[in-house]
């Protein structure tokens, strides 16, 4: 366990240090800074617009930065050979892909501390409300996403090279509803066998749209918090992909030759 | 001490790729080392070593055979708990700090933070990087690294150590100062297993030696052993008229020239009864010479198949 912490914390360390991420957070800024200073809409529906905007931007920011940085932690480990002295240490595959996923995670939250912080910021500055149990949701339901993704984007970092693996992550992440509408769309005007296709393939991707609670919390006077219920059932369906998707990479890391 | 193998390696095969394409790397090896042993593993490229390496950490899987470190399976964690390894291109996280890296390794080798606050001012002296506990890696050289892949390797007082290619990228200085530690780490009773391409330092720090080519272990020996047959007398004479070779120099087959007689001896007490004998029977010794051959001398015509003795 102690192994899996030491390498998480050099994960977030290098997400520290490096300058993508306050690249990614600046530019973020500057498009959340470019919405205030829109001036067609009347107070309510400028704090409407911002906190779309806003919260939109932050959601696709921190899942490209959390993809990018779990894709690259196994290449880069054989790229660079840095994997060699710290697998002859004592410590297991697991507890060093354990490692790598906590500490891509402990980055995810980084990251979008560093957004909330700014989003909260930008509200004040709006004399905006904050519905704090929805708002807490809509980061819980984020950063479950963010689990999902990273644990997809290493296992297909596992089978392909380092680009195919970000694009296709990347992909999956921006059609993810898409697939899902246009599943529901056409399903009554395909033959039975691309129905079932259909259907397979609705239960076997995950269902991003679920975690997002961005709509709701833009709307936050009317829509009440999630009831406990359903966010246990998302944090099932959640963690549920994110364990296979960690137990696959799990078995191919463990078999890999390196 | 355990009369235990640190590590036992026995019919190792290990092969790259699948069916027909297969390359075998390592082709059936089998050896022991013993602890307090300081074994040097040569071979040249392509031969094999860092394959063996690599199967001895657990970083690559054996098509057929059997590896243990400290009895234990190879790759286990438990066969990781008391080595120290030096891979042959040391790259380290660039983003962190030395003491960073250090505290990192140590750690993982179960190290608290107050003894890794102990030992890394002290470690960082002994592989000449002192005072360069907080320089980011991204700025150190090559050389520099190889010397904090010394210091990752030896943090926690390993049993055993476990080098590929030992002194790969170090300048000379650098070699000198690893020597010194190797020279320290087996005074102290550590068991030492490396691969290198710099045979002085194999015969300068090596107890035993194990040459491998095409996956295949050729010699097997103690150094001494090794350079016994390595040091050749040569002696020219004349005999007088009608007088027979002597025994003692016969048995070496001398070549006649001309009026002169050559004959090549390699051991030091037969070369010397030679002489002895020229004497007696009053031959004329026109000329002696020695010609020690280092244990590159030897390497290079084994791989290139003239045999040991060429």
């Amino acid at each position: 366990m102690r192994g899996a912490w030491l390498i998480a914390r050099s994960v977030l360390v290098e997400a520290v240090r490096r300058r993508e991420v306050y690249a990614v957070v600046l530019v973020s800024l500057v498009l959340i800074g470019a919405v205030m200073t829109v001036d067609f809409f009347n107070i309510e529906g400028l704090s409407k617009f911002y906190r779309e905007v806003a919260l939109k931007i932050m959601s696709v920011a921190t899942a490209f930065t959390v993809i990018v940085l779990a894709a690259r932690q196994l290449p880069r480990e054989f790229e660079s050979r840095t994997i060699y002295p710290l697998l002859a240490k004592p410590v297991s595959r697991t507890s060093f892909l354990a490692g790598k996923l906590l500490g891509v995670m402990l980055a995810a939250a980084f990251c979008f501390l560093l957004f909330m912080g700014i989003f909260l910021v930008g509200s004040a500055y709006l004399h905006l409300k904050t519905q704090w149990a929805l708002f807490g949701q809509y980061v819980y339901l984020q950063m479950l996403q963010m689990l999902v993704l990273a644990t997809l984007a290493f296992w297909l970092s596992m089978v392909m090279n380092l680009d195919a693996a970000i694009t296709l992550s990347c992909v999956f992440y921006v059609t993810s509803s898409v697939i899902l509408s246009a599943s529901t769309y056409i399903y009554d005007l395909v033959p039975q066998y691309a129905k079932a296709l259909l259907l397979g393939a609705i239960y076997l991707l995950p269902q991003l749209d679920l975690f997002d609670l961005s709509e709701k919390a833009v709307h936050a006077e009317v829509w009440p918090p999630l009831p406990a219920s359903v966010m246990g059932a998302l944090t099932l369906y959640g963690i549920a992909f994110a364990s296979v998707y960690f137990l696959i990479s799990l078995r191919l890391f463990a078999r890999k030759p390196l | 001490m355990s009369n235990l193998p640190v590590i036992e390696v026995e019919n190792l095969v290990v092969e790259y790729g699948r069916g027909s394409t297969a390359t075998r790397a390592v082709d059936g090896i089998s050896f022991k080392v013993m602890p307090g042993e300081c074994v040097g593993f040569i071979g040249a490229n392509g031969a094999g070593k860092s394959t063996t390496i690599k199967t001895l950490l657990g970083f690559i899987f054996p098509r057929q055979g059997q590896v243990r470190v400290f009895g234990s399976p190879a790759g286990t964690v438990e066969s990781r708990q008391r080595i120290g390894y030096l891979p042959e291109v040391a790259l380290y996280y660039p983003f962190m700090k030395a003491r960073e890296l250090l505290e990192l390794y140590g750690g993982l080798q179960g190290l608290g933070r107050a003894e890794l606050k102990r030992r890394i001012p002290p470690l960082l002296e002994e592989v000449g990087l002192a005072g360069r506990g907080e320089t980011l890696l991204k700025n150190f050289s090559k050389g520099m690294q190889q010397r904090l892949g010394i210091a990752q390797a030896i943090i926690a007082e390993p049993e055993a150590l476990i080098f590929d290619e030992l002194s790969s990228g170090l300048d000379p200085v650098g070699k000198f100062d690893l020597r010194q530690v190797l020279l320290k780490l087996k005074q102290a009773g550590r068991t030492i297993f490396f691969s290198s391409h710099e045979l002085t330092e194999v015969e300068s720090l090596c107890d035993r030696v194990i040459m491998i080519h095409k996956g295949r272990i050729v010699t097997e020996a103690t150094v001494q052993e090794l350079m016994k047959p390595l040091n050749e007398f040569q002696v020219v004479f004349q005999l007088p008229d009608g007088s027979p070779v002597p025994d003692s120099i016969s048995r070496h087959k001398p070549e006649r020239d001309g009026s002169n007689w050559r004959a090549s001896i390699r051991d030091t007490a037969e070369y010397a009864a030679a002489v002895a004998d020229l004497s007696q029977c009053g031959a004329r010794i026109v000329s002696t010479s020695s010609n020690s051959r280092s244990l590159e001398d030897y390497f290079i015509s084994l791989v290139r198949g003239t045999g040991g003795n060429a």
